[in-house]
């Protein structure tokens, strides 16, 4: 049984909530993973992801100021959880140990 | 203006809470975006929206909990099986009322789909055309021939490229065929080419489906015909001893799956039509005996088609022939053919959509007769609207509540509906003499029918209590001083008339129907076929014609020396025949001297001389056939209908001559005398243009029996038949037998008329039992006040009569324009038809007055009875 419940693409949003700290909101994380992955990010794929990880746990938010550019809706900021913090720690944990585990000769085999 | 539209669409499937901070996000968006053109911005924002319908971001679908709501729904149902429960009365009529609409609805709609699917599950059946011939003189279109020449479809698929295959096939009829030791008469015999079996997409159960019909002498049988013959053993390889005419084995090279009842060219055996090559070779351009047809490319203009098959016909049919190529559209045979020369009856257009409104008008009744009685009853469940409304409860909820009643008897309805059809379905198989309705259970568009006419019955009649018994107004409810609206009770009546209206023109058009078919049944004729027995002689094997002549004259001379026999003639057609069964000549006539050539169809009816005898045909001028005089093989008798058809001035046309087609060497028919019009067919068709000619014997024979010891004569028949001609059988009918044979598709039409019209009365006078049930009980005190006034039995029961008496005036009103102009339509369909009965329709108010005043009286009369000091009582 998997005791975090971690998509690839939520563990990238969820890291990328916490690269931007405290000025992560919706356009901004869209924004930053576009740049830093270079791929197209839909407002819906991310809404979803985010407001899930959210019931799980995983992310708070709190409601920010409002502006001319947002037709006076507010900004929604997201902060990573302790929860949220420890299912990171736990995927890259599994990875490494999954790196470690493959034998040297495997990543040196050149198929051609 | 995008932007609106993808703004209200999010705005309305967006989880509320989600709303804001989203549409935020998307406003900040659009904003960059907006640099790069306003309309790009909008486009980019709406692919956002509708990437953003996500299930985790939705509106949740229920307002409030799902478990609140659940338990309001099972309240409905509780409620609702309550009230039916407490008015059972009620509620049985209403199921019966729906039950019976709904099953003669579904009844007649499962008759209709199969006449409807004549001829389409043909391999690509909207492609296929039968090919016939048109005789056209001077651009008016003369006798149109359901048959064609046979090589037809070669030529047009080789000469047209539109064309691109074809089948060709003859129509045998009765073949005898030795079964074991005993001989079997097959009733439905053809001959087809070897394209035929693929060309219509027959499935084969064994043999090649390319070579079966190739070889003469081949036979292909239909699965239960392999059966019979063969039991369960391997058919294809062995051989049947055919008769009529052949006298030899065939092959049996394939066996095909039954052919379905819904094609209007039906056959249990086939056998190769190369098997009379040289008769084909030698007829060629010269007869049109064949059924064929041709698959055009889809989307081709057929009307354009046939105008470039003109100049075919002109290359190859005789010069001038006035016959042009027809193309038809196979699945439209059944329904829409007027043609001459069909392979069967065909079925009429005119009547299927007549039961087809017939079945609406009954389910219609139906669904009034749930609206006229719950909104009579509405004084019953004021006080229950009242009440639930002070509780609290909204329009909406009410609404439901009524819907889910009629949801209730609906359903209830449509189960018993069901039962009433499968337990019917064989007596309705027998009524329409074909097994039309088999293992219903199965079929699923039964079941949508159902289903669906059951949920439309639902909005349709529910809807209309529902808003009604919803609207009521607390304060003047509770205070009891509710009362039916004005409005209620004009809808009600106005919906009564309806379904008198209805009632009377549907009794008024079946007894029309039953009516006209007597009347064909019973017109004189011009003929007396009273006792009159026909049966076809034995077919000759080749080169012994001669003997079987003899034969023939002999079996006759040898029934005549009974004292049970009156009579007997021998003619190649029987009165009584379908439009098939007589010879025709479209080649034009003349009188020479008399008129010009009149390109026109004729028929050739050969008789033997005693056969005007012995049906009591008069001859109106001239005399009969001598078979003493050498000369009469070249006379001819002509009836009053092919003179009538010159418009001859002078009539005495006696020992003129007669030119058939243009050629001079055919002059040589001296007419001798003027016979007057006989029927030989349905009295729908006029007396048919007729030439008689003489031939001592024919190859069939009409004998009439004394009408004592019919029995006896018969047997007399068959043993000398059996002495006789052992290896043919006997088949015989009765003349009258033979004309009633014609009148089945009316026949049919009548007893489905009647029965469902019976039906709708039914409904109609159900609905009437329960509305008249209501309005008595609240009209008790009514008569009471009134019997206390002074007012006498009869008086009450003449005020309830003559409110009804009224209804039914304005009902007929609109009923009898309706019969009058759709009876008259439909009897111009004959050309012996009666005038409009008004008899008729006075029986028709009289039955439905009668009726409605039955149902009226036995409620009312018990209320006029009642002792005032009771009713009034409690006030």
């Amino acid at each position: 049984m998997k005791k975090y419940q971690l998509g690839e693409f939520e563990e990238i949003v969820l890291l990328t909530v916490g690269v931007l700290f405290n000025e992560a909101y919706g356009v901004a994380i869209k924004e930053e993973i576009e740049k830093r992955l270079k791929r197209k990010v839909s407002v819906g794929a991310l809404q979803s992801a985010l407001r899930r990880m959210e019931k799980k746990g995983y992310l708070d938010s709190r409601q920010g100021e409002s502006n001319q550019k947002r037709g006076g809706k507010p900004k929604r900021f997201f902060t990573i959880t302790a929860y949220g913090k420890e299912a990171l720690k736990y995927s890259q944990d599994v990875r490494t140990q999954l790196w470690n585990a493959i034998p040297e000769v495997a990543l040196d085999l050149k198929f051609g | 203006m995008i932007k609106r539209i993808a703004d209200r669409l999010f705005k309305w499937y967006c989880h509320p809470n989600y709303y804001p901070d989203i549409k935020g996000d998307l406003e900040e968006l659009y904003a960059d975006h907006e640099e790069e053109g306003s309309r790009y911005a909008q486009l980019k924002y709406l692919l956002d929206v509708v990437l953003l319908f996500r299930l985790s971001l939705l509106r949740p679908i229920f307002k409030n909990s799902m478990i609140n709501d659940l338990d309001m729904f099972k309240n409905y149902f509780k409620i609702s099986f309550r009230n039916l429960a407490k008015h059972k009365g009620y509620t049985v009529i209403n199921i019966i009322g729906v039950a019976v609409g709904l099953a003669a609805f579904l009844l007649i709609n499962q008759y209709i789909k199969f006449e409807r699917s004549y001829d389409s599950f043909h391999r690509s059946a909207e492609n296929i055309y039968r090919v016939t011939s048109d005789q056209i003189v001077d651009g008016q279109l003369g006798v149109r021939d359901a048959m064609s020449f046979n090589p037809s479809g070669k030529v047009l698929t080789d000469e047209v490229p539109e064309i691109s295959e074809y089948a060709l096939s003859y129509n045998i009829g009765r073949a005898t065929i030795k079964k074991g030791e005993s001989l079997v008469n097959e009733e439905s015999v053809k001959m087809a080419d070897e394209h035929f079996i693929a060309f219509f997409g027959h499935k084969v159960v064994a043999g090649d489906v390319g070579s079966m019909l190739k070889e003469p002498y081949s036979i292909v049988l239909t699965q239960s015909k392999a059966r019979f013959y063969f039991g369960d053993n391997e058919a294809v390889g062995k051989s049947l001893h055919l008769f009529s005419g052949f006298d030899r084995d065939f092959k049996v090279t394939g066996v095909i799956e039954d052919v379905p009842l819904n094609t209007h060219y039906k056959f249990d055996i086939l056998i190769s039509i190369s098997t009379v090559q040289d008769r084909l070779d030698d007829e060629a351009w010269g007869g049109f005996n064949y059924y064929t047809y041709v698959r055009i490319d889809k989307g081709t203009d057929i009307e354009a088609l046939e105008e470039k098959l003109i100049p075919i016909k002109d290359k190859y049919m005789a010069e001038g022939s006035s016959l042009y190529f027809n193309l038809q559209p196979v699945q439209e045979i059944h329904l829409n053919s007027d043609m001459t020369f069909e392979p069967e009856v065909t079925g009429s257009k005119k009547s299927v959509n007549f039961l087809e409104l017939i079945s609406i008008f009954i389910l219609v009744i139906a669904w009034v007769n749930y609206i006229n009685l719950s909104t009579a009853k509405a004084v019953d469940r004021a006080k229950e609207v009242g009440l639930r409304k002070v509780i609290g409860a909204g329009k909406k909820q009410l609404r439901i509540q009524f819907l889910v009643e009629a949801l209730l008897i609906n359903m209830m309805g449509a189960l018993v509906a069901f039962g009433i059809v499968v337990i019917v379905s064989p007596s309705f198989n027998n009524l329409v003499e074909m097994k039309i309705i088999d293992q219903i259970w199965k079929d699923a568009y039964f079941y949508a029918m159902l289903a669906g006419f059951a949920l439309l019955g639902t909005l349709i009649s529910g809807f209309y209590p529902a808003i009604f018994l919803s609207n009521f107004k607390i304060i003047s409810v509770l205070k009891g001083k509710f009362r039916n609206s004005k409005g209620g009770v004009s809808l009600r009546k106005g919906l009564v008339v309806f379904q008198f209206a209805t009632s009377i023109a549907l009794i008024g058009s079946t007894l029309i129907v039953m009516k006209q078919v007597d009347y064909m049944r019973n017109m004189d004729m011009g003929m007396n076929i009273d006792q009159v027995v026909t049966f076809s002689n034995p077919t000759p094997q080749r080169g012994e014609r001669d003997q079987m002549r003899d034969r023939v004259k002999t079996f006759i001379e040898t029934l005549k020396q009974d004292a049970s026999v009156l009579g007997a003639a021998t003619s190649t057609s029987i009165p009584g025949g379908e439009s098939n069964e007589i010879a025709s000549t479209s080649g034009g006539v003349r009188i020479i001297g008399l008129t010009d050539r009149l390109d026109a169809t004729t028929y050739i009816h050969t008789v033997d001389e005693n056969y005007f005898e012995l049906l009591d045909i008069e001859l109106l001028n001239g005399r009969n056939f001598n078979k003493d005089m050498a000369s009469d093989s070249s006379a001819v008798i002509v009836n009053q209908a092919f003179l009538d058809r010159f418009n001859l001035s002078d009539p005495s046309v006696l020992n003129e001559h007669i030119q058939f087609g243009q050629d001079p060497e055919n002059d040589k028919y001296h007419i001798i005398g003027v016979l007057q019009n006989v029927n030989r067919t349905t009295l729908k068709k006029s007396a048919e243009p007729t030439c008689y000619f003489f031939d001592p014997v024919l190859h069939r024979s009409l004998v009439k029996l004394s009408p004592r010891n019919i029995d006896k004569s018969l047997e007399l028949i068959e043993n000398t038949w059996a002495e006789m001609f052992p290896t043919s059988t006997l088949e015989y009918s009765f003349i009258n037998e033979r004309f009633d044979r014609l009148y089945k598709e009316d026949r049919r039409f009548g007893s489905v008329f009647s029965i469902f019209s019976g039906f709708a009365l039914l409904v109609a006078i159900l609905g009437l039992f329960g509305l008249i049930s209501f309005i008595a009980s609240q009209r008790t005190k009514e008569v009471g006040v009134r019997k206390v006034l002074g007012a006498t039995e009869t008086h009450i029961v003449a005020l309830f009569y003559r409110e009804f008496l009224i209804l039914i005036c304005i009902a007929s009103l609109i009923g009898i324009p309706i019969v009058f102009f759709g009876m008259n339509a439909w009897l111009d369909n004959y050309a012996h038809r009666i005038g409009f009965p008004w008899l008729v329709v006075v029986a028709s108010l009289l039955i439905v007055i009668v009726c409605s005043l039955v149902t009226v009286s036995s409620r009312v009369l018990k209320v006029a009875a009642m002792n005032p000091a009771n009713t009034l009582k409690y006030e």
